[in-house]
């Protein structure tokens, strides 16, 4: 009687194995599944992203930049604001960089540096920062908008930021755009070499 | 007969079977749906380019129309233009439009939450950052950061750390938790705890040591609970704001809230309220400049407080502060410099003024590969004085300090710091310091 019933038992736990086998599969198929990000986070790597963005900047010589007038033509897209000396001097520098290889390879590009700092980056201080960091190239656009367009544009091409007092805190970040107004690329902490976005 | 668990298993594994079965099925459901609506997306696409086809044949007819209608004498005058009802809808519908992008934006994604925020550091070193006492490896503070955007106007600010005290066991503290309405750029005002706007670096500067250049902040403007003398929390009301000016900045601070109370050696800010004492209030005027000398600030700031101590009920010192202070912070420098009186009266005895110093100077390099930075700091308190007396680290010192910070990346620091300091009076006693630190943001 003892071992009929150990048998039962060794039979019904061979049972519940072969469940567990079963299903554990299926629960894991059920499960939503979100793949890894392999790169710098791109929002819509096939739309034109151009389209997307708010139309309207006011430059640092108090001019309009409507943003389609850029179609056409390749554009690199970061965010600053002028009271950074950390973060905002190195995106300056990297965009020195990406200038100079474009020169030496006879391409054109826009350069819109959209400011964190609305309130404080007025024409005024764009202008100063220009001057103070001999950032003269025309093609360097310098601009500030209002704090939704300045947020809508963040979100669209993923600039994170927040602000703490004073200070924005933020990340490097310099996003490109295709002449067709598409995700290229961006170049951030983890991922520096632009080359490839040339 | 069997066994009722054999039967069981069975059923089970039945269900198993039945499982597996379903996401096949599921499967196949999901291919349909994506067939069907890779059709409807193809009839759209057709639609679309129909509709841009339809389009341009209008618009080539209204060019049309209007060309002939310029060259025909006189101008029939008939191109179709909106009827002003017309007109005031499509100008209602933008309207919206912008408003819910403009909502949406503010509302940082729609959906996302509040963002999360916060820092945190760990040293290492013969001593702490704070306390001689001990040293080793020791945690810093994590320091939860939370600024929801809670309307057009209204503004908040949340600051939670978890401290580790010198027993060793994590404090919970909510350092900052202020509401702000901003009526302008001009003017914000909040109400809450707040870091008290004296001098530049108590609000330049917080619980996060990622975004200081040095390693720790001068000692006698450490936190309440970490040694500082100065009531660096304030529960109150603040106003501040700036002014724009032809070449520069003009800002401005106003305050008022709980007096502090003098509690087992250090400063309580009172945030659940006050039985007894006073009140502090004060303000900070400074002046950013713009064109010449940029990256300067220059001001002053002072404030008054009633302050009550757990040594002697009824006693209240009235502490009497000014201060001067300048920082030059450029992309090559950091340069920091605060001084400030003390002016202290025992509204109990009435007697003299107790009069005391305290300033420091922090210069720094910000260049490609770190950032060195000196620092000298002293504080001249009279122990005769009530306020400086009842405080645990209330003694005057001396402290000098030579520091390295590298940025790893824009998230995180390594700084490494040597400090010599001097305890003046009270006990004479002077110890070196070499502290490691390695401070993040997230």
């Amino acid at each position: 009687m003892d071992m009929i019933t150990a048998l039962d038992s060794n039979r019904a736990r061979a049972h519940c194995a072969l469940f567990l086998v079963l299903t554990l599969p299926c629960v894991a198929l059920t499960l939503p599944w979100t793949p890894a990000a392999g790169g710098p986070l791109a929002p819509a790597e096939h739309a034109n992203l151009l389209d997307r963005l708010p139309q309207s900047w006011r430059d640092d010589h108090g001019q309009i930049l409507r943003v389609p007038s850029l179609q056409g033509r390749r554009v690199f897209v970061t965010m600053a604001y002028t009271s950074c000396h950390l973060i905002c001097p190195m995106t300056m520098q990297r965009l020195i960089d990406i200038q100079r290889d474009l020169d030496a390879r006879g391409t054109n590009a826009e350069f819109l540096i959209v400011s964190y700092d609305p309130n404080n980056d007025d024409p005024v201080a764009w202008r100063r920062y220009r001057v103070s960091h001999g950032l003269f190239r025309d093609n360097w656009h310098f601009l500030s908008g209002t704090r939704s367009d300045t947020e809508r544009l963040a979100r669209l091409l993923n600039f994170e930021f927040w602000r703490d007092g004073d200070h924005v805190m933020h990340d490097f970040r310099i996003v490109a755009l295709g002449s067709d107004g598409a995700w290229r690329g961006a170049i951030d902490s983890a991922h520096r070499d632009w080359q490839a976005l040339l | 007969m069997r066994p009722l668990h054999t039967v069981v298993a069975w059923a089970v594994c039945l269900f198993g079977t039945y499982c597996l079965a379903e996401p096949a099925f599921a499967a196949d459901t999901r291919d349909d749906r994506v067939t069907v609506l890779e059709q409807k997306l193809d009839r759209s696409l057709k639609l679309i380019e129909q509709l841009t086809d339809r389009v341009k044949e209008l618009e080539a007819q209204r060019a049309a129309t209007a060309a002939a209608a310029q060259t025909a004498q006189p101008p029939a005058a008939v191109v179709a233009e909106p009827s002003p009802q017309t007109q005031q809808r499509l100008d209602s519908v933008e309207q919206q439009v912008t408003q819910l992008a403009d909502a949406a934006a503010s509302r940082g994604g729609g959906g996302a939450g509040v963002p999360l925020h916060g820092f945190f550091d760990v040293g290492i070193g013969n001593h702490t950052a704070n306390n001689p006492d001990l040293k080793g490896a020791n945690m810093g503070g994590l320091d939860i950061f939370l600024n929801p955007q809670l309307g057009e106007h209204t503004r908040s600010l949340f600051e939670l750390t978890f401290e580790v005290n010198d027993h060793g066991s994590v404090q919970p503290d909510l350092e900052r938790a202020q509401l702000g309405y901003q009526f302008s750029d001009a003017a914000t005002i909040w109400i809450g705890r707040f870091h008290t706007p004296f001098g530049y670096y108590n609000t330049a500067f917080h619980h996060g040591q990622q975004i200081a250049t040095s390693l720790r902040r001068p000692r006698f403007i450490l936190f309440e609970d970490q040694g500082g003398v100065m009531p660096n929390h304030t529960v109150g009301a603040w106003l501040t704001g700036a002014d724009r000016l032809p070449d520069g900045k003009l800002t401005y601070d106003f305050f008022v809230g709980n007096g502090q109370t003098i509690s087992s050696g250090s400063i309580d800010m009172r945030s659940g309220g006050v039985d007894s004492g006073g009140a502090i209030y004060g303000g900070n005027l400074g002046y950013v400049f713009g064109e010449t000398l940029n990256g300067l600030k220059i001001g002053v700031s002072g404030f008054r407080s009633r302050i009550t101590d757990d040594q002697l009920a009824g006693r209240i010192t009235r502490v009497d502060n000014v201060g001067v202070y300048f920082a030059y912070d450029t992309d090559r420098f950091e340069h920091i410099g605060e001084f400030y009186r003390f002016n202290d009266t025992d509204l109990i005895i009435r007697g003299p003024a107790h009069r005391s110093s305290a300033g420091f100077l922090q210069l720094a390099w910000r260049l490609p590969i770190a950032t060195p930075y000196v620092r000298y700091e002293r504080a001249e308190l009279d122990q005769s004085d009530q306020f400086f007396a009842l405080q645990n680290q209330g003694m005057s010192y001396y402290r000098a300090a030579l520091g390295l910070r590298f940025d790893l990346d824009p998230k995180s620091a390594l700084k490494l710091e040597l400090g010599r300091t001097k305890d003046t009076d009270r006990v004479i006693e002077q110890w070196t310091d070499a502290m490691l630190d390695y401070a993040i943001r997230f």
